[in-house]
This record gives structure tokens, sequence and C-alpha cells, in this order.
């Protein structure tokens, strides 16, 4: 099978072509077209093909990460969008939880009400009600079908493009929301439609219909898009089928993410947790801590022996709106390479998340930045060599970091090494506390977790982190740079299917529980077999969200597969406890549990990426040395200047343990060593830092 | 002030800062998940801190109420008192419940759990929560909208300094007596377990910081981040022009009583600013009412209006970021309130319905430093409703508690806030999905009222319409406020609109009921509707932009007359008539 991967950064489009049969790989680079990034992309593509003599006919799966949807919800570019909802509950999505986001702000913004994806103009109710009796969905009050039509007869003429339905307790009954949407189909075909069941069938209403609203809001733009790249993608002779990243972790189908585009908002971050698994099991790791850290921001994320951490339902948001659907658990802070150092107007020493970006971003670029970054620190240190920045490709100044940093040292009456260490420590504090709330705060000891340092950022500084969490061993792989372009070819087909039930377990129906699963196991393998999977290649998962009977949020347990009894549901039940007990600290083992959502998650396997050789390229240490410099550490609580080595990373032997300090250079990124640390390279170009000498 | 930043460099201060407040958001979150009464798990009605060995805080949760991590310190105090007068101390493993409204508690339904922890055999601080319990057995079902308590011994159970659990054994007799004597009793004491379980990771991540850091550097971190908060403070006070602004403020009380001194209450306050120092006299303030529970206990309630107003509003986290909430934001400001009035009340006065009150109280603090920072405020706030409703499934008592959105008034430059809860606290709705497929009720209307939005340059906030129908039969009591007195328009902004309260029999006859309703038995079909307040338009409405009463004339939170008559902007369809707009505007007096 002939793979490509493309993943879409603010600069860069990274291209990753695989051979699952030779074991061939080859990556390219090629500047994001920001415009439209399906024109960069299509040129990515075409230009590795021609370099490596690769038939494009021949290529027969491209895997696409995008930000889209992501960006149009964060810049809160959509769609002119309107809402039908049941008469008597206009604003849900105005008033939202009743809660403000800050406690002590009278200036800040309400998301949902500042930048609201539906004005009220086109919230629209109309004369309909499902009620819940015992659990049970009835209609309360049948569905006006002529003020349906009167209303979407209004959007058309106020020019609106994407209509969303939401009706309450349509995740039990969906029927009024479906019959809308064939009023639609039928009469006003133009309409880009979304109903709040088919998106997210879980209760919450706001939630549920925020996240509806977000698929409209986005959705005729990713349509768009994916059409115009499918196009591109035939002309220029690639004509197989595009599988675009999920947030859960899977790819789906270019219809499926069409109708579905909120599925796609964390595409590129899952992805490259994805990469980050990838290095994990190159190097036979399983419980791993990927560690992705750009410009502007550094992504965690946890993987265990059962795969990436989901996130919880309820937790799940983006640009201040909830958006329920599966995500994978991906934590954001703002920290990275161009997180800006200041003292505060309380004399506080704080860095980021206030970023420097690419413009004018570090001191150190010259590009008129004046103020001090974590990439200028790292250079005072010595921890990073201008002559190899970026390969040598960009020029850079160390004396106007020197300079930065300086006056930031004079402001807190602390010397420039001092300082610069300073910036690096607080900042990487910061990130330790991040993944400290992925880790310890969730019943995970980091110490028996690898690092895997990600993106450009995550070598320089994953070994300080990793030491801070007493993690004892980090692992840089191949390409840190391309993670998540290469994450894309690790992938399955991936489709979930969920819906709320709410049953107590001393009031379990193990017949409906049974009956229920065995329905959604069909429909996702229906889908599945529709996209091309035969049997052999499909498998289905099961879980359920529980709470203790009165609590009001969920956690997520695995179920086994084959009929519930008697017998093995108590399973469920001391699973349940497990859980709570480590992601909270306690169980409440005589309480009564509920089961809230059963889900099934349906996986389409997919040929994948295989192990990279840089054995070929392999020297001896004296040939991989470039040069000897002056780079500041501490050891034995002191801070001071080390005499270290800096090695090519091609060149670097297979299997010799190397001693820090050391700094090892390659085309993406930078790999700072620290003494007291070991680093090895394996055969598959990933190298392994143990901290605390052992190699 | 002590120079601190010699006694930590300013890195370890910042790395000490992050990690405390790490801590405090990880108690927030796992007690809000662990919780079952949706008073806490949704309208995250709890607080959690840790303290210093003196009882400073060393760090407070974010994700939670204000109102609740605020008074921490003055709920050890009285702890300690307490203690001192019994004879008890603490011990390794003990767990003390504290709830008494004369020593530090806000009132009685919020319940601290304090955990005293130990490094090395000497006491080092406190890991503690607080949390509204949904039940203390008072004289009605629930702990809020007991609104016809005559003392403090009508509102249900009081702990002074109660040990739970004594060097790590429970005290199997002091459960026994809570379980019997409140209602819905496995929610109430599964909340009390998840509040001690919480205080347990707190103390648990304190030691493990000190066991890192030393405690010496604990230590440090702590004095220097009480100070760089003081320091934050002061100087934005001492940005404000000396002198005394004065401002006040009216309660509706008991609007239904024949006693005069049940209603409509004053709060009076001048507040002076002398340098970087902050004077806030109540003086003037109504006297207390004896035997209604609207009374606000200084520490705990009153104390925390005027230091969360102030800092709200000085400290704005929007333009300053995180700012440790600790000692070092009190120091600055001195508060009077003479004992025996609504503010100061003295013991027995009954004080648990006094939320709504101290919304009020710190609404009219923020009317007087508008007159100082008038680009800081918001015009006048919509208070809250908070509805008790209950019965009994075989024969279990069930009590679900209802909160019900206010809204702020208009900004300086932004409207307002529509449907949310308002300043010194921070709760958050049920999901009507989650509300029927629980209870016995149905919410059949949740949405705002046309034509509803206070007129001003920018806007009031629009409260909502909430309709809840009984399905079963049971019973309510509610507290409110904001139903005689209309949130203030500011600088020529409109006032708001007060709150409804309606009750609609099964024939669908409506009545009105005052904002404080007692215990009431309810039947099958009957309906309880909050029309919601509407916050105070900010500035001249004339100077609105036409585009902006345009949009609000579409959206319905405007009508076209008001339009024309006090926005002086003239629409017709959905066109702007220009002209006519200039000629009304430039004649406008």
């Amino acid at each position: 099978m002939k793979l490509i991967g493309v993943d879409i950064g603010g600069t860069f489009t990274d291209v990753i072509y695989t051979d699952t049969d030779t074991g061939v790989s080859r990556i390219h680079k090629t500047p994001t077209t920001t415009n439209d990034p399906s024109v960069g992309m299509v040129n990515g593509i075409s230009e590795l093909c021609s370099r490596y003599g690769i038939d494009r006919s021949s290529v027969d799966h491209v895997f696409h990460g995008t930000t889209i949807a992501t960006n149009a919800a964060l810049e809160h570019k959509g769609a002119k969008t309107a809402l039908i909802t049941t008469k008597g509950y206009r604003d849900i999505l105005q008033i939202g939880r009743h809660q403000r986001p800050e406690n002590y702000s009278i200036t800040q913004e309400i998301p949902w009400q500042d930048r609201t994806m539906v004005e009220r103009r086109y919230r629209k109710t109309v004369s309909e009600r499902v009620g819940v009796l015992d659990g049970k969905a009835y209609e309360k009050v049948p569905l006006d079908e002529e003020a349906v039509v009167k209303i979407l007869d209004e959007f058309k003429q106020e020019g609106v493009e994407s209509v969303v339905v939401g009706f309450l307790f349509s995740y039990l009954d969906s029927a009024h929301e479906e019959r809308v949407k064939e009023i639609i189909s039928e009469k006003f075909p133009e309409f880009y439609v979304t109903t709040s069941a088919d998106v997210s069938p879980q209760f919450r209403e706001f939630e549920r219909f925020a996240t509806a609203s977000m698929n409209g809001f986005v959705g005729p733009k990713m349509k768009g898009y994916i059409q115009s790249l499918e196009s591109r993608l035939n002309d220029t002779g690639i004509s197989c089928d595009l599988l675009i990243m999920t947030s859960n972790g899977g790819v789906a189908n270019s219809a499926t993410v069409s109708q579905k585009p909120v599925m796609t908002l964390l595409s590129g971050p899952a992805a490259g947790v994805l990469g980050g698994q990838w290095a994990g099991k190159l190097s036979h790791h399983e419980r791993l801590i990927t560690f992705d850290v750009g410009g502007t921001s550094a992504d965690i994320g946890i993987v265990t022996e059962r795969g990436f951490a989901e996130s919880s339902a309820g937790d799940t948001e983006i640009a201040g709106y909830p958006v329920q659907v599966p995500m994978i658990d991906i934590y954001t802070i703002g920290a990275g390479g161009g997180s800006i150092a200041y003292v505060d107007a309380g004399g506080a020493f704080k860095v980021g998340p206030q970023s420097a970006g690419s413009y004018p971003g570090p001191a150190c670029y010259g590009r008129g930045g004046e103020l001090p970054t974590v990439t200028d620190a790292t250079l005072v240190l010595g921890r990073l060599d201008s002559d190899h920045f970026l390969d040598g490709e960009m020029e850079i100044y160390p004396e106007k970091a020197v300079q930065a940093v300086q006056n930031l040292a004079s402001e807190l009456g602390l010397g420039l090494y001092e300082t610069a260490e300073g910036i690096l420590t607080i900042v990487n504090n910061n990130m330790a506390n991040a993944i400290r709330s992925r880790t310890i705060q969730k019943g995970f000891d980091p110490r028996g977790f690898s690092l895997a340092a990600l993106g450009g950022g995550g070598p320089m500084c994953s070994i300080e982190v990793a030491k801070i969490l007493d993690i004892p061993e980090v692992i840089i792989p191949p390409y840190p740079g391309i993670t998540s372009a290469t994450g894309l070819l690790t992938t399955d087909l991936k489709y979930d299917a969920v819906q709320t039930i709410f049953m107590a377990s001393d009031k379990v129906d193990l017949n409906y529980l049974n009956q229920r699963f065995t329905s959604l196991e069909e429909e996702i393998t229906a889908q599945l077999i529709e996209a091309g999977f035969d049997s052999n290649h499909i498998s289905l998962l099961r879980f359920f969200d529980c709470r203790y009977v009165g609590q009001g949020y969920e956690l997520r347990i695995p179920v086994e597969s084959g009929p519930i009894d008697k017998s093995n549901a108590s399973d469920i039940w001391d699973t349940f406890h497990t859980v709570h007990k480590r992601e909270y600290g306690h169980s409440f083992l005589n309480a009564p549990i509920e089961i809230v959502n059963m889900r099934v998650t349906g996986i389409g396997e997919m040929p994948k990426i295989g192990d990279p050789d840089f054995a070929a390229g392999s020297h001896s240490l004296d040939e991989a040395l470039v040069k000897v410099a002056s780079a500041w550490f501490r050891a034995d609580g002191e801070l001071k200047a080390f005499d270290t080595p800096h090695y090519m990373k091609s060149k670097l032997p297979i299997g010799d343990v190397i001693a820090g300090p050391c700094i090892i250079l390659q085309k993406d990124t930078t790999s700072v060593i620290p003494p007291d640390c070991t680093a090895t390279m394996r055969s598959n170009g990933s190298i392994i830092v143990k901290i605390g000498g052992e190699a | 002030m002590v120079d601190t930043k010699k006694a930590i460099d300013p890195i370890t201060a910042q790395v000490l800062s992050g990690a405390l407040k790490n801590i405090a958001i990880e108690m927030g979150h796992k007690l809000a998940r662990m919780s079952y009464s949706s008073i806490i798990r949704e309208s995250n009605d709890f607080g959690c801190a840790l303290l210093d060995e003196n009882g400073q805080q060393l760090c407070e949760s974010v994700n939670s109420t204000p109102l609740q991590s605020g008074p921490i310190p003055g709920y050890l105090q009285g702890i300690r008192e307490i203690m001192a007068e019994r004879g008890y101390d603490f011990k390794p493993g003990d767990v003390i419940l504290h709830n008494s409204s004369f020593y530090g508690a806000t009132h009685q339904p919020d319940c601290g759990f304090f955990v005293p922890v130990y490094y090395k055999d000497e006491l080092i601080g406190f890991s503690c929560s607080t949390a509204h319990q949904l039940d203390l057995g008072a004289l009605s079902p629930g702990s809020i909208g007991i609104i016809d308590a005559v003392d403090c011994f009508a509102e249900g159970l009081q702990f002074k300094a109660i040990k739970v659990y004594e060097e790590g054994k429970p005290v199997d007799m002091v459960w026994r007596m809570i379980r019997d004597n409140v209602r819905a009793t496995d929610m109430v004491v599964g909340d009390m377990e998840a509040q001690i379980a919480t205080c347990r990771i707190g103390a648990q991540r304190y030691l493990e910081l000190v066991e890192k850091f030393g405690l010496e550097t604990v230590r440090a971190a702590r004095d220097y981040m009480i100070d760089y908060s003081e320091r934050v403070l002061r100087h934005e006070i001492a940005k404000i022009p000396d002198g005394t602004y004065h401002s006040v403020g009216y309660i509706d009380g008991y609007l239904d009583s024949e006693d005069p001194k049940r209603k409509d209450l004053k709060f009076d306050v001048n507040l002076t600013v002398k340098g970087d120092d902050m004077i806030v006299d109540l003086t003037g303030t109504s006297d207390q009412v004896d035997d209604r529970p609207i009374n606000m206990p200084f520490p705990g309630t009153t104390d925390m209006a005027v230091y969360l107003t102030i800092r709200t509003i000085l400290l704005d986290s929007k333009k300053f970021g995180y700012i440790p909430q600790n000692a070092g934001l009190i120091k600055p400001i001195k508060i009077i309130a003479p004992e025996g009035t609504l503010v100061n009340p003295t013991y027995p006065a009954p004080t648990i319905s006094r939320f709504c009150p101290g919304n009020a109280l710190a609404d009219t603090i923020m009317h007087a430093l508008g007159q100082a920072v008038p680009d800081q405020i918001c015009a006048g706030i919509g208070n809250l409703y908070m509805v008790a409703y209950s019965g009994m499934i075989d024969k279990k008592y069930w009590v679900y508690m209802d909160i019900m959105a206010g809204s702020s008034g208009g900004r300086y430059g932004k409207d307002g806030m529509d449907a949310i809860d308002v300043l010194y606290a921070n709760t958050r709705n049920n999901p009507i999905e989650d509300i029927e497929s629980h209870q016995p009720l149905s919410v059949t209307r949740y949405e705002f009222p046309d034509d509803a939005a206070a007129s001003g340059k920018y806007r009031g906030g629009v409260g909502p319409i909430r309709d809840i129908e009984f399905t079963d039969d049971g019973g309510f009591s509610v507290e409110g406020e904001g139903q005689k007195y209309a949130p203030w328009g500011f600088n020529g902004g409109y006032d708001g609109t007060p709150s409804k309260l309606i009750f609609k029999n099964n024939k669908g006859d409506e009545t009105s009921l005052p904002s404080k309703v007692p215990y009431k038995k309810t039947h099958p079909g009957e309906t309880l509707e909050i029309v919601g307040p509407c916050g105070g338009g900010y500035g001249d409405p004339f100077e609105r932009d036409p585009k902006k009463v345009l949009a609000d004339v579409l959206d319905d939170y405007i009508s076209l007359e008001r339009a024309k008559a006090e926005f002086g902007v003239v629409i017709e369809g959905h066109e702007i008539l220009w002209d006519e707009t200039e000629l009304l505007r430039s004649t406008h007096g």
C-alpha cells in the first residue's frame, strides 16, 4: 500500500509518503498557503511525487489533518447560521449554563453571548415537545410542520446558509428533528442542515445545541474546502480516497466530515498525539506523555496500554463553546518557544502566555522583537546553536537575545545567566503543572511514564520538564518536527455511536442493554462496510459513561463484548468504582451507579507506516561531532558553563551511550541533553534519554 | 510592608505560586466531579483552599464560588476560638466540621471541613473545603428558602468545630446523628464524604510540596504572594482620587409583612479613599431583622461582599490575569459595620437567607465605586432567586434546589451580560433534560422576554423567564430579591426592570408572590414562574450606535417604538432611516 499523510501547520505544510510493502518513507516540507490551504497541500504532494518519482495513480490513500473547522471556530468566521428550536426555549444558546467564565471580572467576554454563532433573530421556535416519563420518551406536543415551513421560508429570504435543528430530549426521540431535516431536504435543499441528535445524541441541551450550532457554523466552509481539495487532487492525478483526521484520533471519509465537521476540531493536535504514540511504539513504550511544543503553545496527551486518553463528556470545548463529541484528551497551555518573559505590575517574574509568535518573534530573530522569549533564553545559555538554527537556513542574532535578557535581568536585579535560566525554570514548571493535571491529578504516576518530546520545541525543554516530574526517560522520535504528519499514517478509520439511557445499577434492564448494544454495533458496522471494510478488518469497542446516582459528571469505562448477564454485570460496577477511585482519589462503594450513556466505537483497520531505518547513515561519535562550545547548565545546585559537544544526529553511532551535557542537531529541531543524563540513538532514529545517568 | 522579595528569589516564588494554584484547581475539580447535589456539582456552590498554620490563605480554588473560598480563613478562626474555649486540640487524622455563622461561617448550610496538615509532627496548615449542603434538617425541606427561620436554631444543625474524624477514625455517633436529622440523607452524607476526600487530596499535595521545596521556602513564597497581591491592589487604589464616595441601596426584605422593620431595608455605603488605603463605612445601614434570616454575618458574608466587589472592579481578571486571592487583598481595606445592623447581626439572629442581600450590598458598593472609576463598573445588577423544590417518592425525601440567573448592567464599551450569576457569586444552572429525568418537575419555559433590555449607550443585560411545573405532589420555598427596586441605570442609562414571581394553579389562574415565600405545598400541574430582572443601562441611549439599535430591534431586545423614543433611532423594516434619526438625535435635549 502507498500512503500519503499531510499536516498543515501555520507556517509549513508537512507531507510524508510511505510504501508499506518496501518500508520506504519520504518527507517533504512546503510553505502553507493560508488563503486556501488545499493549494499548498496539493503542491506539496506534487513536489514530493516528482522529486522521488512516485506514480500518483499508485497512491492508495491520502490522510489529512486539517484546521479549517478549528480556525473558523477560533476566528469566528463561519456561515450565516439559524436555529429552529422548541417553543418556549428560544435562548438556550444565549443563556448557556448562566455561569460567567471568570469569577472576578466586570469586563469579561461571554463567548456564547459576545461571539454568538446564531443571532437571536435567526433563533425561531416551533410548537413541539418530547417529554420523559420513567426514563422513556413520549410525544408531549406534536410538531407544527406548517410553522417549520414558514420559518424556513423566512430563513431563505434572509440569506441564511446553514440551519440547525435542536429540540429538547431529541437524544431520546429524534423523530421531530428528523422530520424537519426531511422537510429541508425536500423543500430547501440549498441549506446546510445539522440536527442536534445527529451530531451529539446526549443529554444537556445547551451543550448539545451548541455542538450542533458549531457544526452548522463551520459546516459550509468545510464542505467547500473538501470539494475543492478533492477536485485539485483529481486534477493532479490522485484519485484515491481522502481520509480526514478527526478529534477522536481516527480518520473519517470526506463525505462524513462534510456532514459533521465538528468532529475535526482537534484534527491537528490529535495527529500529534498519534505521532507520539508511534514514537513510543518504536521504542516499545506503552505508557507515554506526548509533549508537543511549538512557538506559542504546548499540547499534552496521555497514552497508556489502553491507547490514548479521551476527554470526558463535559470537558470538551473550543473557542469557549462546549463541544460534545468524542475527542482525544489534549491539554493545551500557552507556553512555547515564543513565550515572552516579563515583570508584571506587582513585581512578579512571569513567562507567557503572551507569545512573540513568528512576527516579530523572539528578539534573536532580528525582526524587531525586543522582548526576551524562551527561545532567547535558550540561546543565551548556549543550548541553541546560532549556526545551526533550522539547519542553518535561518539567520539569528545572539547579541539581540543577550540584550533582551539583560534588560530583564537588570529589572529583576539578577545576573544574565541566572535570568535566562529563570525564564526556562518558570516556563518548564508551568508545563510540568499542566502535565501534572493530566497525570498525578488523574491517578497516573508520571514516574511510570516516558515523555515523548515532539514539535520543534519539545526536544529543547523536555528533559528539564521530565526532571521536575521525576519522569525517568525521554523519547525523542526520528523526526520530532513532523510528528503530526507521521501520526496520520498510524491511524484507523473510527466511528462512534452514543446513546443516553439513564439506568441505575439497582434497576438494570439487561435485555434492553444487550439489545441496544447490538443495534448500535450493527449501525456502526454498516457504516464501516459502506466505507469499504470487510468484517476481518472491523473491530468494535463498547463503553459506558457512568456516575454514581445523583452525581453530575460521568466517567467512561470499557465494557467487554458479548451479552451482559447478571454475573458479569458486577464487573462493570467494580470497574467504575476503580476508575472513580483512580480519577478522584475516592470511591463510594455502597452507592448505586447510573449508566448515563452507552457507546460503541467501530474501528476499520488501515495500513500503517513502518519503522524508519537510520543505521545506514550511522558513523562514530567523533565523526558526528560538529564542535564543542560553552553552554550553561545547573549541576549540584550551581549554574555554570560546560564545554558542551554538539553532534549531528544523522551521523550518531547506533547504540552508544552518549553522556550529557551535549547538544544534538538535526534539521527540524535541537535536542538539549543536560549533565547527569545520557542519550542513546536507536537504529530507527529515536533517541532515548535517561535521566540520572544509567542508560 | 516588609520586603519579602529578599527572602525568596522571584523564580522560586513563581514556581511555588503556580504549584499552589494547581493544587487548589485540582481540589475544586475533584469536589465538583465527585459531589451529588446539583448545588455543588452544577452550581459550583463550594470552595477549597489551603491555609497555613496561622490561617492565612496559600491558595483557593478558582473553579468555584468566590463567596465560598474567601471566607475559609474566617471559618478557621472560629474553629480555633471554639476549640480554645472548650479545651480541644488538633491531632493528626482529625477532620473538623464547622458551620456556625457566629464563628466565621458564611451561613449555616455552607459546611466547612478542615483537615490539619502535619510535617514532621509540626502543624503546618489546613486543607479545607466549604460547600452548600442540600439539607441540614431545618424547619422546611432544603437549605434555601428557609425564609421564616426565627433564630439560628431554626436553620438546621449547628456544627461548632465538631470532629467527625478523630485521629483517622470516623466518629460514628456524629455521623448517625447527621443521618437521623437531615432529609435526602444519602446525598448530604455523600457530599460531605466528597468534601473530606477533597481535603485529604489537598493535604497530601501540600505535604508533597513542602517535602520537595522545604517548609521555609513554602512560607517565604506565601509571604511573597500575600505581599504581591497587596501591592497590586494598593497600586490600583492609589490611582483613585482621594475622597469619600457615597451610595445607598435598598432591598425588598419581606414585602408582604405588616412589620415595617422587615421591609425596604437600606444599605448605606461611604467609601473613603486615602492614598492607597480604603475605608468602607456601612454606618447608616438598617438594623438587623431579629426574627427573619436575611441578616448577613459580618465575617463570611459582609466582608466578602466588600472585598470581592472591590477586587473584581479594581483587579478585573480580564486585565490583570490571575492574582492570588489571599490576605494581601484584604489588608488595604478597612470595613466599619456597626453591630446589630443587617451587615453585622448579633446572636442568635437568623442568617440563612443572606445570599441575595449580600449581592445587593455588593451592588451598592459598586455604585459608590462607580463615581471614582466609571469605566470599570457595570450599571445595576439584577439579583437572583433560589427555589427549594421537594417532595416524597417511595417514603424518601427528594430535594432539588434551582438557582435562577440574574443579569448585569451595561458596561463601559460593552452591553450587559444576559442571564448570568452576578458579582460575588458564580453559580450554574441545571440542564432541563437532567431536571426532568430525575425530579417530578418540568421546566416548561426558559427564554428571554422580548423588549426587556434597559436602554443605554450600552444596554443592560436581560434576565430570562423560567417556568417550572410540578408533575407530582410536592412543595417549594423561595428566597429571592429585587421585586421593588429596579437595577440602577448609570450615567444617563435607563434603570433596568425588577423581577416578578408568579404562581399558576391548575386552572391557569395567576397569583403574584413576593420575593420570599415560605414552604408551600403543591399539586401536579401547578407552575412557578420567575420573570428575571434586567440590569440597568449604561450611558445615554441616544449615543448608542444606530446599527446596534437596529440589531437589537431585529433581535427583539427592544421594540421599534422604544428604538425611536429612547434611542432616537428611526427604523423601518430592516433599515435605519438615517435622516430622520439624525434629526431626532440632534434635537435631543
